[in-house]
C-alpha cells in the first residue's frame, strides 16, 4: 500500500507547478487560468488522499465543493478574459502602461 | 447543538438575501435595465430588513451553542452581527452611489444591486463561518460576484482590466487559502474551528503549521496586507467607483472578520506560531501604505495605498491576540467604513462641467475656493485618515494600541505611532492642495442637483458627523457593542 | 503490487502533463496536456478509492471546463507567439521560487525521513457507512449534514452564470433573429391572393 506522504508529495509538487505557471506565463493569461486549476486539482487531490487516510468523506464533500467553485471560477475568468479582448485585440497583460503597478 | 429549524431560523437574514435576490433577479430578467432604479431601491429596503436581524443579535450579546447552525458549521452570534452591520451599511452605500455613477456612462445595469446582494450573501457567510468549508464557499461567492463587479463596465478598458487582476490574483490567493486548508484538515483530522483548535493544542506537527501558513497568506491576499498588496492600487484605480466604495469597505470588513475568527479560533492555541507574522505584516503594511502613496496622482490610487496603511493598523489589534484587542479592531473597522465611505462619495461628487469624474488629484486645487463644502468634507476625511486628534480616526489608532501596549507589544505601538506620523504626510498634501494652491478650475462649480445628488449629498453628511470630534459622544456605546462582539468571539462553550 | 506500480504510472505521468501545461507554446496543447492531468489525478483518487469524486473530476473537467479552455483559445484570434516574449525573462525567477518552495514544503513534510507522516484523527461522524458504496455515503452526507453550503454552491453556480452572461452578452442589431410566434401566427390566406386577371390587363399588387 502506498503511504499519505506519497500523494502528499505528488499533490505539492503538483501546488508548485500551478504557482510557476502563473508566474512564468504573466502574459499569457490563458495559461495563468489553467495554471489555477491546476492548483485547484492538487488541493483536491490532497483532500482526496487525506480523506481516504482519516476515513472520513468530509474532505470528499470539500472536493466536490471545490470542484463546483472551480467550475464557476473558469466560466467568470474566461468571460473577464473575453471582454478583455474584445477591447484589446490581446490578451497580453505585460504591455499595460495605463497602470502602474 | 441546535436541530434544523432551530437553525433554518438562525440564517434568517441569510434566506431573506437569497430569496430578495432570486425575485429580483427575475424582475430584471423580465424588464430589463429600466427596471434598474426599482430594483435598487428594494434591494436598499432588503439590506436594511437583514440589518434589523441582526441588531438584536449584537445588542443583546449572543452567543453560545445555541447560536450555532447546521452542528457547528455556521454562527450567528454577536460578533458575526457587528460585522454584518458594517457590510450592510457598505452594500447600501455602495447601491445609492450607483445610479449616478454609471447613468452618466449609460451603463446602470439591473444585475449590478443583485450581484451586490449575493456578495453581501457571500460576506455573511464567511464573518458566520466555524467550519473551513463554510469559509471557503462565503469567500468564493463573495469573490466571483467582485471579479464581475470590478469589470462591470466592459467596455472600458481600465475596466476590464481592472477584472482580470483582480481575477487572477483573487484565484492565485483562494487557491493558496485551499492548499492551507488541504493541509490542516489532513493534519488535524476536521474542518470545524473548535475541533481544528483543540486538535492544534500542545505541540503543533509541521504539515498543520504550513496549513496554518498558507491559510493567513491567503487571507492576508484578500484583505490586501504587504508583501500581497500589489493588486490594490490598480483594483482600485480601474474599477468603476461605486465598486471601488464597495471595495474599500465590505470586503475588507468581512475578510478582517473572517481572518479574526480564524486565527483567533481556529488557530487560537497556536497564537505563537502566527504573531510574528502577524506583528511584520502589520508594521510592512503600514510603511509600505504611507511610503506608497507619496507619488500617487490619482485620488483612488491614494485612498488604495490608504487603506493598505489603514489594515496594517488595524493587523495590530490581531497582533495582540487579547479580547481586547479584537474588540479595538471592531471599533476601527466601524470607523475605516465611516472614513472610506465618505471619502469616495466626495471623490464620486468631484465632476467637471460636462459631468466627467475628476480623479486627479492635481485638478483639485483650489477646491475651497469653488466648492467649500467638498473641501472641509475631503479635508475632514484626511485628516480623519491621518489620526489627527480632534477627529474620530484618532480614536480608533488610540485603541488599537492601547491593546497593543497592554498586550505588552510596546516596541509595536511605538512603531506604529511613528509610521503615523510619517504617513500623515501625504493626507496633509492633499489638504494644502485643495485648500492653498491656485485653483485649476476643472471641478464643475455647482453641485447637481436632483434625488441622486441630495443622497450623496446625505450620506456624506452622516460619515462626515460620524468621523468629525461629535463621533466621540458614541464611544461609550461604540466599545460597548465591540465588548460584546468581542466577547462572543471569545467564547468558549 | 500492481497498486504500486498504478500509483507511479499515474503520478509521473500527473506531473509530466502538469509540466508540459505551463511550458507547451501552444495554448490549445496546454488544455490537452490540462485534460491528460485531470484523467491522471483521477486515477489516483480511484486508487484510495474515491471512485465518485474521481468520475465527477473527468465529467465536470473533461467535459465542460477543458472544453470550455478550447473554446475560447479557439474563439479569440490570438497571437501566441507575442505571448511566449516574458517566458524566458521571467523563467530564472520562476525556477527559483518553484525550488524554494518545493524545498521547503518537502523539507517541512520530511516525508521520506520520518516515514510516515501524522495525520490528524478524525472523530468518525462522517466515515463510510458500513455496507454502503462511496457515491451512497457522500450522498448521505451531502444532503444531509452539509445541506446548507450544498445550497450555497448552488448560488455560487448561479452567480457565475449571471456574470457571465452580464459581461459578454451583446444586444446584436446588424442580425436578424427568428420570431416563432409570429411564424406561427401566418396564415396562408395572409400570404396569397387569388386573382383572375383579364386578357391584357396587369396585375396590382
Amino acid at each position: 500500500m502506498i503511504g499519505i506522504e506519497h500523494y502528499v508529495v505528488v499533490s505539492s509538487i503538483l501546488f508548485v507547478l500551478g504557482v510557476l505557471g502563473i508566474f512564468l506565463n504573466r502574459k499569457n493569461v490563458i495559461v495563468i487560468l489553467m495554471a489555477i486549476e491546476l492548483i485547484l486539482l492538487s488541493v483536491n487531490l490532497n483532500l482526496v488522499a487525506f480523506s481516504a487516510f482519516l476515513g472520513d468523506l468530509v474532505g470528499q464533500v470539500f472536493a466536490m465543493f471545490v470542484l463546483t467553485v472551480a467550475a464557476g471560477e473558469a466560466a467568470i475568468g474566461l468571460a473577464i478574459l473575453v471582454i478583455y479582448f474584445r477591447g484589446r485585440g490581446t490578451i497580453a497583460v505585460d504591455d499595460i502602461h495605463r497602470m502602474r503597478g | 447543538m441546535t436541530d434544523f429549524s432551530q437553525s433554518l431560523a438562525l440564517i434568517a437574514a441569510e434566506e431573506l438575501l437569497t430569496v430578495v435576490g432570486l425575485v429580483l433577479l427575475l424582475c430584471a430578467a423580465w424588464m430589463g435595465d429600466k427596471a434598474s432604479r426599482m430594483i435598487s431601491i428594494v434591494a436598499v429596503a432588503a439590506l436594511v430588513a437583514c440589518a434589523f436581524i441582526a441588531a438584536p443579535a449584537l445588542c443583546g450579546g449572543l452567543m453560545g451553542p445555541e447560536r450555532v447552525a447546521f452542528m457547528g458549521q455556521y454562527t450567528a452570534d454577536a460578533f458575526a452581527a457587528f460585522a454584518k452591520l458594517l457590510i450592510y451599511a457598505s452594500g447600501i452605500a455602495s447601491l445609492i452611489v450607483a445610479p449616478r455613477f454609471f447613468g452618466q456612462v449609460g451603463a446602470m445595469r439591473a444585475e449590478y444591486p443583485i450581484l451586490i446582494l449575493f456578495a453581501v450573501l457571500g460576506m455573511n457567510m464567511m464573518v458566520s463561518a466555524t467550519d473551513f468549508l463554510t469559509l471557503y464557499i462565503g469567500l468564493e461567492l463573495n469573490s466571483l460576484a467582485a471579479y464581475v463587479l470590478a469589470s462591470f463596465l466592459r467596455n472600458d478598458e481600465r475596466s476590464a482590466e481592472a477584472g482580470l487582476k483582480y481575477f487572477v490574483l483573487g484565484a492565485l490567493a483562494s487557491g493558496i487559502i485551499l492548499f492551507g486548508m488541504s493541509l490542516t484538515y489532513g493534519f488535524t483530522g476536521s474542518t470545524n474551528f473548535t475541533a481544528v483548535a483543540l486538535a492544534m493544542d500542545g505541540t503543533l506537527a509541521t504539515g498543520a503549521l504550513f496549513g496554518l501558513i498558507f491559510v493567513l497568506a491567503g487571507l492576508a491576499f484578500k484583505i490586501s496586507a504587504v508583501p500581497f498588496h500589489m493588486w490594490t492600487p490598480d483594483v482600485y484605480e480601474g474599477a468603476p467607483t461605486p465598486v471601488t466604495t464597495f471595495f474599500a469597505t465590505a470586503p475588507k470588513v468581512a475578510a478582517l472578520a473572517l481572518t479574526m475568527r480564524v486565527a483567533l479560533g481556529a488557530f487560537g492555541t497556536q497564537v505563537d506560531a502566527w504573531q510574528q507574522i502577524v506583528i511584520f505584516v502589520s508594521l510592512a503594511s503600514i510603511v509600505v501604505g504611507a511610503l506608497g502613496a507619496i507619488g500617487q496622482s490619482n485620488i483612488k490610487r491614494l485612498l488604495a495605498y490608504s487603506s493598505i496603511n489603514n489594515v496594517g493598523f488595524l493587523l495590530i489589534g490581531l497582533a495582540a491576540a487579547t479580547q481586547e484587542g479584537a474588540s479595538a479592531m471592531l471599533v476601527y473597522l466601524a470607523i475605516y467604513v465611516a472614513m472610506s465611505v465618505a471619502g469616495f462619495v466626495v471623490v464620486l461628487m468631484l465632476r467637471d462641467a460636462e459631468g466627467r469624474p475628476v480623479e486627479v488629484i492635481a485638478d483639485m486645487a483650489g477646491l475651497s475656493r469653488t466648492r467649500p463644502a467638498l473641501a472641509w468634507a475631503l479635508a475632514a476625511v484626511m485628516f480623519s485618515l491621518a489620526g489627527i486628534p480632534p477627529l474620530f480616526g484618532f480614536w480608533g489608532k488610540f485603541v488599537v494600541f492601547q491593546a497593543a501596549v497592554n498586550a505588552d507589544l510596546i516596541a509595536l505601538a511605538a512603531i506604529g505611532i511613528a509610521a503615523s506620523v510619517i504617513g500623515a504626510f501625504y493626507y496633509l498634501k492633499v489638504v494644502k492642495i485643495v485648500f492653498f494652491d491656485e485653483p485649476a478650475n476643472v471641478v464643475a462649480e455647482s453641485g447637481e442637483s436632483g434625488v441622486d445628488a441630495l443622497a450623496h449629498k446625505v450620506m456624506l453628511l452622516i460619515a462626515c458627523l460620524f468621523i468629525s470630534p461629535l463621533g466621540y459622544l458614541l464611544t461609550p456605546w461604540l466599545g460597548e457593542l465591540a465588548d460584546k462582539a468581542a466577547a462572543a468571539l471569545y467564547f468558549v462553550g | 503490487m500492481i497498486h504500486i506500480i498504478a500509483f507511479y504510472l499515474f503520478a509521473v505521468l500527473l506531473i509530466a502533463s502538469a509540466v508540459l501545461v505551463i511550458m507547451s507554446r501552444n495554448p490549445v496543447h496546454s488544455v490537452l496536456w490540462l485534460i491528460l492531468a485531470f484523467f491522471n489525478a483521477a486515477g489516483l483518487m480511484v486508487l484510495v478509492g474515491a471512485e465518485f469524486i474521481a468520475m465527477l473530476l473527468v465529467i465536470v473537467y473533461v467535459g465542460a471546463v477543458a472544453v470550455l479552455f478550447l473554446f475560447v483559445v479557439m474563439m479569440l484570434d490570438i497571437d501566441f507567439a507575442e505571448l511566449r516574449a516574458g517566458f524566458v525573462k521571467n523563467f530564472p525567477l520562476g525556477i527559483l521560487l518553484a525550488v524554494v518552495l518545493l524545498a521547503e514544503l518537502v523539507l517541512g513534510f520530511g516525508a521520506y525521513r520520518a516515514g510516515t507522516l501524522k495525520l490528524g484523527e478524525a472523530d468518525g461522524t462522517a466515515a463510510t457507512i458500513a455496507g454502503r458504496s462511496n457515491i451512497e455515503s457522500i450522498g448521505a452526507l451531502l444532503y444531509g449534514e452539509y445541506l446548507f453550503l450544498f445550497e450555497a454552491a448552488g448560488l455560487v453556480l448561479l452567480v457565475a452564470m449571471i456574470g457571465a452572461i452580464v459581461l459578454t452578452h451583446r444586444e446584436r442589431t446588424d442580425t436578424r433573429g427568428q420570431n416563432v410566434s409570429k411564424q406561427n401566427k401566418r396564415r396562408a390566406e395572409d400570404a396569397t391572393v387569388n386573382v383572375k386577371p383579364e386578357v391584357g390587363k396587369g396585375v396590382t399588387l
